[in-house]
């Protein structure tokens, strides 16, 4: 019971959509990396490792498929992790559960909890991934679980079984106590997350990373959303260069382009 | 079709009567549950079935009253508003009662059994339009419809007290988040801060800059959060505000897509960086390579001249 089990998820990488002339967007030619804020999750789980004393577990399920196309960049997700000092991995990557939804997500970490029988004294998540961004799943599970929940936590203390928590909440800090077990979602002001020494990344090829398919999980919640449609939002910004000989005529030409786009009154 | 509506800040309600009516039709029958600063505004005279009411922002106590309604009042649709605690709360409440959660959602329209929605996805870069069985819960944008014609009505008013929700989170202190005062979304310029300033004497060249034009001072994220330069309220992106001003001008912003996500909607951008391969003149109407110490200086001597 004095288990840490921290979520990862390769999530679609933002940074690398392209939107095609008639708008598609193609989510399979995207490529998956571990979400930022998950880093975050990961640096304050191996430091709470060092607190409790148990052993420390990564778990992450696929959201977007194909299964086939996507297993290196999610072991690369979960390599990370291992790197930085998670002890074993699970991963579940099922065509039959892809395009995932965040109940099926939230089912499935439960599914393997009680697989593997893990009974974690916490559980850690950043508060959203960059992909979605909805700040769903740590909630979720919390319910599936019965377990206390504290979300947008920013600053996090462990000690005789209590936690110390500064939640980020709407228009104000809320500090809170509460007792294990626990689902924590971590904002990136919680720490510094160092990247992995090579070292790291060399000794992590060794951990195990255990491999499960929907079949191996019999209550697990199947997708109930079901993706209509992605469509490219098409920002079709000038990017004009204003070029000079002088600082002033450069400032002069700016000012005379916004006065001629109706934006600014002179 | 019965519809909860859980309103956080005072003005979610006619925009929560607004948008259901709208979305869902006339004919819904909406219970409105208030908390928070919505709970104590006080004007229930609307068109509404029921009214709740729940002096609380608690998250835990949100789960409660929320699941509370759903079971006595037969919801076939719970609707919010996207605040950081009904996130919190509404992820619980999906959880619990194992349905479809869809948050940050412009649109949605009504089947049969089922629900399309609309929401933003990939740092704005995209849209999707999903599917979902009722019952389900969605959040809206905040601001997602215009608060208009909001009819009146006498609705039953009823306290909820004591709703205990998870008691072994033991509140131990509340403060305060620090405000300087930024009011963006109503901004129609905003000259917006980044990494390129070197430290926090010299944002007083954008302030001077945002004066001068009747406008604000936003930041990206290591400005407020990891810098502390600049208050929560100045932060613009995806944990930040999203902003929609006529003009506005990204000083020695990168232009991460987490910052961008935020400014998608302004008319222009102009982008002054000294860095010409940054990303954020691909995402600019108008951008000057130069190192802002110098081009601001005069850029700022330049409008006063012209201004008069």
């Amino acid at each position: 019971m004095n288990d840490i089990v921290v979520l990862v998820k390769a999530s679609l990488n933002p940074d690398m959509v392209r939107v095609g002339s008639d708008g598609s967007i193609d989510l399979a030619s995207i490529p998956l990396k571990i979400s930022d804020i998950d880093r975050n999750a990961v640096e304050e789980a191996v430091r709470l490792k060092e607190v409790l004393g148990g052993k420390l577990y990564a778990i992450s399920i696929l959201t977007w498929g194909p299964v086939a196309s996507r297993m290196k960049d999610l072991k690369l997700a979960v390599q990370e992790a291992l790197a930085k000092g998670v002890d074993e991995a699970f991963v579940v990557a099922d065509d039959s559960l892809t395009p995932g939804d965040q109940a099926t997500t939230a089912s499935a970490v439960k599914e393997v909890l009680s697989k593997e029988g893990i009974k974690p004294a916490l559980i850690l998540a950043g508060e959203a991934t960059i992909d979605e961004v909805t700040s769903q799943v740590p909630g979720r599970l919390a319910a599936l679980l019965g377990y206390q929940y504290l979300s947008f936590v920013r600053k996090l203390e462990l000690s005789g079984g209590k936690i110390i928590a500064e939640r980020d909440l709407e228009d104000y800090i809320e500090v809170v106590e509460a007792d294990l077990p626990a689902v924590i979602s971590v904002t990136q002001e919680i720490n510094e997350p160092r990247p992995p020494t090579l070292l790291q990344i060399r000794r992590a090829s060794r951990k195990p990373i255990k491999e499960l398919r929907a079949g191996d999980l019999p209550g697990i919640q199947m997708p109930l959303r079901k993706i209509l449609g992605i469509k490219g939002i098409q920002v079709t910004r000038k990017q004009v260069i204003i070029e000079g000989s002088s600082m002033e005529e450069i400032a002069d030409k700016l000012i005379d382009a916004l006065i001629q786009e109706g934006v600014l009154k002179i | 079709m019965k519809v909860l509506a859980v309103a956080y800040e005072e003005k979610d309600i006619p925009e929560l009567i607004v948008g259901t009516r709208k979305f869902v039709g006339d004919s819904a029958n909406i219970v409105l549950l208030a908390v928070h600063k919505s709970a104590s505004s006080g004007d229930f005279n609307i068109n509404v079935d029921k009214v709740y009411l729940a002096e609380t922002s608690r998250p835990e106590e949100i789960v409660a009253a929320i699941v509370k309604l759903v079971n006595e009042e037969g919801v076939s649709l719970i609707v919010g508003e996207a605040y950081k605690n009904l996130r919190d709360a509404f992820s619980r409440v999906a959880g619990q009662l194992s349905m479809p959660l869809i948050t940050d959602a412009t649109e949605i329209k009504l089947g049969d059994d089922r629900l399309v929605v609309k929401r933003g996805f990939l740092s704005e870069k995209a849209e999707m339009i999903a599917e979902v069985p009722l019952p389900a819960a969605v959040l809206f944008l905040p601001r997602f419809v215009k608060a208009e014609g909001v009819e009146g009505g006498q609705p039953v008013v009823t306290r909820l007290e004591e709703l205990g929700g998870d008691s072994k989170v033991r509140l131990v202190d509340v403060k305060p988040k620090e405000v300087g005062g930024a009011n963006l979304e109503e901004a129609e310029i905003i000259v917006g801060v980044g990494r390129g300033f070197k430290s926090r004497e010299d944002l007083e060249m954008a302030f001077e800059l945002a004066k001068l034009l009747n406008g604000q001072v936003g930041c990206t994220r290591p400005i407020a959060a990891d810098l502390k330069w600049l208050s929560e309220d100045h932060w613009i992106g995806i944990s930040g505000k999203r902003v929609s001003p006529k003009i506005y001008f990204a000083i020695g912003i990168s232009g991460s897509p987490q910052h961008m996500s935020g400014v998608q909607s302004s008319k222009i951008i102009v982008a002054i960086n000294k860095d010409k391969s940054a990303p954020i003149f691909k995402q600019a109407d108008y951008g000057v390579v130069a190192d802002l110490y110098q081009f601001l200086p005069v850029f700022i001597k330049k409008l006063k001249e012209r201004l008069g």
